[in-house]
């Protein structure tokens, strides 16, 4: 008997007894398995983007823009590695990574310079740097480039209880992060209404090799322990879960991917209208985008890698996303070039203008095979959920580091599921091509970006330059200010306003919390 | 005989321990000694391990491009405290032409996502053996 990704046994076919729970549903109407739109909205399509970022700010204008220009319907930033990890440019270890895997941010004058001219009421603006200073950096930069931040549309990720344990590291409490997302999360319900201020991303740390069920669930852990912990602040469900979104990933498996989505829709309707007692409809239908799986892209004929994205991406408007970014072909080697770019621009073109994917509302509903896949994950997910919160509190296992045990099990079993051929990848461990006759486009994937040196420079001139009184009593504020209560999101714009850098505000909050300033050592605090 | 001995680690701020984890295991499955340095590795951090460890190898994970200007200082820097330490770059993000630099600078071998897991812990082997020889060779001329 063969199994789904996720381990879920298949039978050879499957036959009307088979998925009965969403013989009655409709798309648009409760509990959302076959999508949140109703009829009358379908045929809308998604909102195509794809992952961008690179050098300094201006240069990654120039790649928005150029995005736009070829058919960008939403903005997705990613920081380099310094800027995911909360170190500014100039910080002794990162001099090698300025600016090469993604944008180098820090301060307010880079957020002006990355969305300077962007139609900001055409374009969505989300981002994949830490969500406190993306948010507040887009907060500043709308008010300056003067965009009413109640009509400003985007998103930020929150992964508080995992981002400390795949990736990027910022030597950040758990406790904290789950803190300014809950700041974050009430400062938009007030001030940016429109905008997602929490999109749960299980697209990063499912990328450790985890399956669609472990994805789902751990992604359910922290959406329950955010919206139970804001709930127990005094803020009323229907005022944050109508901005509550999924990020998600989608590997090969092209049907558990769908039923994953699937799945997720009903879970996420059934809980909050059950559990948390919600009842505006736009609270029970979660926003659902995706970004296909950078894990499932080869090295090896880089070529092949587009056709993983048009399969996968097929799989998520099948699905019925809200917005899909495609990974690069040129992933196996660097973020995406201009030519990669459109590539997955284009992809998602053709998905959705020639296949014509998005004309029906959920076009596999009633397939019994899609439709008993979507109640195993179901029941698979919520089982694992069961499991999860049975072990405790999600901060403290955070804390124990059971969920990063868990990361580097399944990184494990991926590497060795590879390696023993287990799962199959074309060009990898079968259907191999001799490295001297693997050519196509592997020039344009090998073309590397150099560390923005320059960059390093400028942020030195620009701290050298600035006031450094207005700039330590911001901080001072800032650090205070994490020992009571009060929203840290007004705190961290006024800072930035006054000229102090991520690193600093990082430093400051985390020196607040009874850790090192600089969780490498090597800078003290100046205020 | 005393079985391999490998410093494992990462660059800079390079954080995508996948490999490094996974590479780890797989060596110390072979029977390997693992000294896992984890993230955050200068040229000076590596190098002071090593030393403090005896390693025969110290194996590089790389997934960001910092390799490129970290590796060649490494080697460098190995050398010119009249070390014998082998320094391996594993990584997806390594093409052929930069395989290529890295061995002109000193590398003693490179893996990519292909290769099987035996021909690392294979090569493991032989670089150790050299190294012990070589060793072994120094000590009797010292007799």
């Amino acid at each position: 008997m063969t199994a789904s990704r996720s381990g879920i046994p298949l039978k050879d076919f499957y036959a009307a007894s088979a998925g009965v729970a969403a013989r009655d549903e409709i798309p648009g109407a409760y509990p959302y398995t076959r999508g949140r739109h109703r009829p009358a909205q379908s045929g809308q399509g998604w909102i195509h983007r794809e992952l961008s970022g690179e050098g300094n700010a201006r240069r990654s204008n120039e790649q928005i823009k150029y995005l736009i220009g070829i058919g960008q319907m939403g903005v997705d930033v990613i920081g380099d590695s310094p800027t995911q990890s909360m170190l500014d440019p100039d910080h002794p270890l990162v001099k090698n990574a300025v600016g090469t895997q993604g944008v180098s941010l820090c301060c307010r004058q880079d957020y002006l310079e990355l969305y300077a001219g962007i139609p900001y009421d055409k374009v969505s603006i989300s981002s994949s740097v830490p969500s406190v200073f993306s948010m507040t950096g887009l907060y500043i930069a709308l008010r300056e480039h003067g965009f009413p931040h109640d009509r400003a549309r985007g998103s930020v990720l929150q992964a508080p209880l995992y981002a400390e344990d795949c990736s990027y590291s910022a030597g950040m409490p758990y406790s904290l992060l789950s803190r300014l997302a809950l700041d974050g999360m009430s400062f938009a319900a007030k001030y940016m209404p429109r905008f997602h201020a929490y999109v749960e991303d299980t697209y990063f740390f499912s990328e450790t090799g985890l399956t669609g069920i472990e994805e789902m669930a751990l992604g359910f852990v922290e959406i329950r322990h955010l919206t139970r912990s804001l709930i127990a602040r005094g803020v009323p469900v229907d005022s944050f879960a109508p901005r509550i979104a999924i990020l998600v990933n989608c590997s090969m498996d092209l049907f558990e991917e769908i039923a994953k989505i699937r799945a997720t829709r009903r879970l996420f309707a059934r809980m909050m209208k059950e559990e948390f007692g919600a009842q505006d409809p736009r609270s029970l239908s979660v926003v659902i985008s995706a970004h296909t799986s950078g894990l499932t892209l080869t090295a090896q004929q880089p070529a092949n890698n587009i056709v993983r994205g048009t399969v996968q991406g097929m799989a998520l408007a099948l699905a019925g996303v809200q917005a899909m970014e495609i990974s690069a072909f040129d992933e196996g080697f660097r973020t995406p070039s201009a030519e990669a770019h459109m590539v997955g621009i284009r992809t998602q073109q053709i998905l959705e203008l020639e296949c014509g994917v998005a004309r029906v509302e959920d076009p596999l509903g009633g397939s019994y095979y899609v439709e008993a896949l979507t109640d195993e994950m179901e029941h698979a997910i919520w089982r694992m959920v069961g499991d999860l919160e049975a072990r405790g509190d999600p901060v403290a296992l955070a804390e124990q580091g059971y969920f990063r045990r868990l990361f580097e099990q399944a990184s494990e079993r991926h590497y060795r599921s590879i390696s023993s051929g287990k799962v199959k990848v074309v060009g990898v461990n079968c259907h191999k091509v001799a490295d001297d006759e693997d050519k196509l486009l592997r020039d344009i994937a090998e073309r590397k970006i150099a560390p923005d040196r320059q960059r390093i420079e400028e942020v030195k001139q620009f701290r050298a330059a600035r006031s450094q009184a207005a700039v330590g009593r911001a901080l001072r504020r800032l650090h205070d200010a994490v020992a009571t209560d009060q929203n840290l999101i007004p705190l961290v714009i006024e800072a930035t306003d006054a000229g102090a850098t991520m690193g600093e505000m990082a430093g400051a909050m985390r020196l607040a919390c009874g850790r090192t300033y600089d969780p490498h050592r090597q800078l003290q605090p100046d205020f | 005989m005393r079985v391999p001995k490998i410093i494992i680690g990462l660059f800079g701020i390079d954080q995508h321990e996948v490999g490094a984890l996974a590479v780890s295991s797989l060596l110390r499955d072979a029977g390997m000694e693992i000294v896992y340095a984890g993230r955050y590795n200068t040229p000076e951090s590596l190098l002071r391990i090593a030393v403090e460890e005896d390693a025969d190898i110290i194996g590089i994970s790389c997934h960001s491009w910092e390799y490129l200007d970290y590796a060649p200082e490494l080697i460098g820097l190995v050398r010119s405290h009249g070390l014998d330490v082998a320094v391996v770059l594993g990584g997806s993000v390594i093409t052929a032409t930069d395989a290529r630099l890295m061995e002109a600078a000193g590398a003693a071998a490179i893996f990519g996502p292909g290769d099987p897991p035996g021909a690392i812990s294979d090569s493991m082997r032989r670089i150790t053996q050299a190294r012990r020889q070589s060793m072994r060779g120094s000590f009797q001329g010292l007799d």
